[in-house]
């Protein structure tokens, strides 16, 4: 079942007196349970892209349907609630709220769905440990190391329960060592929960670890593998 | 299902709001300290209001119009001695009965003109009873020459020194009084000038002629019926319970019961006053906070901009962006407002004990129904309005920042940095 259609996005930013095509023409499908990797150069639209099916922002023109939401036709309300419920993110950094500890920082996201405080505590908590840093709940993000926040970040996401999860680099502010170990989580949850994954990255460790990878270049999809 | 999204993260707001404003103690305590200064400043200056206010209003109430009086029906709006009480004694224990009654005394009193050998003037002629008026009105007061008048002379008045100047008369000269009695006809009487009075209010200065009361009664005809009877409780909060009990005891078909504000259309000025400058200070509690916190929390927002990009990505609403930043202004308010109450209490408590002396501008004031020193009054009800004023300002500091924020496009926000 194909979990992301999306069909003929453009978008277009005005630029001085003409304007930039950040997305020119992009159709794709992504299935259930994939893990997607969008790679490319730097300005080839891979953070447009992931807003745009991230429902942060909106294309021209085209259509586009996320977990058989029309993400076009929504509100700003309609589109921050289809945040909560289906689109988890994480980002390149700074994705921690600086006042909240690691385990406010999940639960947060749990306290925005409306869940209680002792399930959503207990339930960020089990991520917490899920993602490796058991006994870390109360670290203010500036205690932690950068793979440590990304970690606290993958937590979040997946403690939302998302039908998606999207990570916009999330390796590119770590070391070799850290990124490799970051994207294993990924996609060790990827197989073992069916959680479904696009991730923007040049980097060659997430993009070894990618299932189908959708290659970008001047906001054109120039190629895209499935890897079975 | 957004609205109660809302109201169940309530309390991550307050926290993140507290937090935040603790990311930079510095900054926040200095903006909560120069707030604090400026609303214990204007809490300050409005109980030297509220002190000035009552001083006024008691001051004002005892020159000459006491605070409570009984007339005949109708004399207030006539000022005819035609409506007169014919017998006032009946009353006289009902009066002195009430609760809190202080003194009571009976007045005569009539508009006429005075003649001496070389001038003539129009006055407003007081008959007096004077031991008891002596202790009611602070008329006896105001003697600079001569001496107050006694139950037992009898053609012997107190005049206005303005009075007394336009008359061209001095202590033991003549002046003749005419006035209209009752039936109409014009009656006159002689009298030797016993005592002058200075009290720096115009019209008793150039208009006053105070004179023994019998005598005044016997000289228009009146009886033992007199125009006033004025009546002196023994505390401010008196007046109404007093004037209420008195409404209901006498026969509204006869009698008109007036307190002092209703009497003098002075007082309603002076309330007046006391409302716009109460007004000036709100206002100008409001625009320091403004002044304070809006900046603040613009530079707060602003370095946060990412964040809120983050906290909308993650699913929060605009409103929730919105209500988080009012809710900070509202605490880093409520902080310098405290602080400033407490300061601001301090300050009034202190000098409302001490009194602060402003002998040297006496002159000036003494006009205007005040004494030479103030004493700073503690009043709840001013206090509860700077209070609320200051939520008003942190409500108008933060909506600004607060829509702001809750307009930012998560996708533009999230690439700030
Ligand atoms: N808000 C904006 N205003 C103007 N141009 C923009 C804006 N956002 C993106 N662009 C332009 O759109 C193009 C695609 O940008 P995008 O950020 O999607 O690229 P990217 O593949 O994510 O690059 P990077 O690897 O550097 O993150 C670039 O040319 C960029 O300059
Ligand atoms: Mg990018």
């Amino acid at each position: 079942m194909a979990i992301i259609h999306a069909h003929r996005l453009r978008k277009t930013y005005p630029s001085g007196s003409t304007h930039v095509v950040a997305l020119d023409d992009v159709s794709f499908d992504v299935q259930q349970g994939d893990f997607v990797v969008i790679a490319g150069r730097s300005g080839s639209g891979k953070t447009t892209l992931l807003n745009m099916l991230g429902a942060l922002d909106r294309p021209d023109s085209g259509t586009l349907k996320v977990a058989g939401q029309d993400l076009l036709s929504m509100g700003e309300a309609e589109r921050a609630n289809f945040r909560l419920w289906h689109i988890g993110f994480v980002f390149q950094a700074y994705n921690l709220i600086r006042v909240l500890t690691a385990r406010e920082n999940v639960a947060y996201v749990l306290q925005l769905q409306g869940k209680p405080s002792r399930e959503r505590l207990k339930a960020a908590d089990a991520w917490l440990a899920e993602v490796g840093l058991e006994g870390m709940g109360d670290r203010r993000p500036d205690q932690m190391s950068g793979g440590q926040q990304q970690r606290v970040a993958v937590a979040r996401a997946l403690a939302m329960s998302p039908s998606l999860v999207l990570a916009d680099e999330p390796t590119a502010n770590l070391d070799t060592h850290t990124g490799g170990e970051l994207i294993r989580l990924m996609r060790r949850i990827n197989e073992k929960n069916g959680t479904t994954f696009v991730i923007a990255s040049h980097d060659p460790a997430v993009i070894d670890a990618a299932h189908t990878l959708i290659v970008m270049q001047d906001g054109r999809i120039e190629q895209s593998v499935c890897r079975d | 299902m957004s609205e109660v999204s809302l109201a169940r993260s309530w309390g991550i707001y307050a926290v993140l709001g507290w937090r935040n404003l603790w990311l930079h103690p510095l900054r926040t305590f200095l903006t909560a300290s120069a707030l604090a200064v400026g609303i214990a400043a204007l809490i300050f200056l409005s109980a030297m209001d509220d002190g000035w206010m009552q001083q006024i209003k008691r001051n004002f109430a005892l020159t000459v119009t006491g605070h409570i009086q009984i007339h005949a029906r109708g004399f207030e709006q006539t000022q005819r001695l035609r409506q007169h009480i014919q017998n006032p004694a009946p009353l006289m224990p009902l009066v002195r009965a009430q609760d809190g009654v202080k003194e009571v005394v009976l007045r005569v009193r009539a508009s006429g003109l005075a003649s001496s050998a070389g001038a003539n003037a129009g006055v407003l002629v007081f008959g007096v009873e004077p031991e008891a008026e002596a202790r009611l009105s602070r008329l006896s007061d105001f003697l600079v020459s001569g001496s107050w008048l006694r139950s037992d002379v009898q053609h012997e008045v107190l005049l206005g020194d303005g009075l007394a100047d336009r008359l061209q008369v001095g202590l033991g000269d003549k002046v003749v009084l005419m006035a209209a009695a009752p039936d109409g006809e014009i009656a006159s009487e002689v009298f030797r000038v016993r005592g002058l009075l200075h009290s720096g209010v115009l019209d008793i200065d150039d208009l006053f002629v105070i004179a023994p009361l019998p005598k005044v009664q016997q000289w228009l005809g009146l009886g033992q019926g007199v125009t006033d009877i004025v009546i002196r409780v023994t505390d401010d909060d008196r007046v109404t319970p007093v004037w209420n009990s008195l409404r209901s005891l006498l026969d509204g078909d006869s009698f008109e019961v007036l307190r002092w504000n209703d009497i003098d259309p002075m007082a309603e000025q002076w309330a007046e006053f006391a409302d716009v400058y109460t007004w000036i200070i709100l206002l100008i509690v409001i625009v320091v906070v403004l002044a304070e916190v809006l900046n603040t929390m613009l530079m707060s927002m602003h370095e946060r901009v990412r964040e809120f990009g983050l906290m909308m990505a993650l699913g929060a609403r605009a409103g929730h962006i919105f209500v988080m930043i009012l809710w900070e202004t509202i605490v880093l308010v409520a902080l310098g407002a405290v602080a400033g109450f407490v300061l601001g209490g301090v300050l009034v408590f202190w000098f409302g004990r001490e009194g602060i002396d402003l002998t040297r501008f006496a002159v000036a004031f003494s006009f205007m129904y005040m004494d030479p020193v103030v004493y700073p009054r503690f009043e709840w009800s001013s206090m509860a309005r700077i209070i609320g004023a200051s939520l008003v300002g942190a409500l108008m500091a933060g909506i600004l920042p607060a829509l702001r924020a809750a307009r930012l496009v998560p996708a533009r926000a999230l690439r700030e940095l």
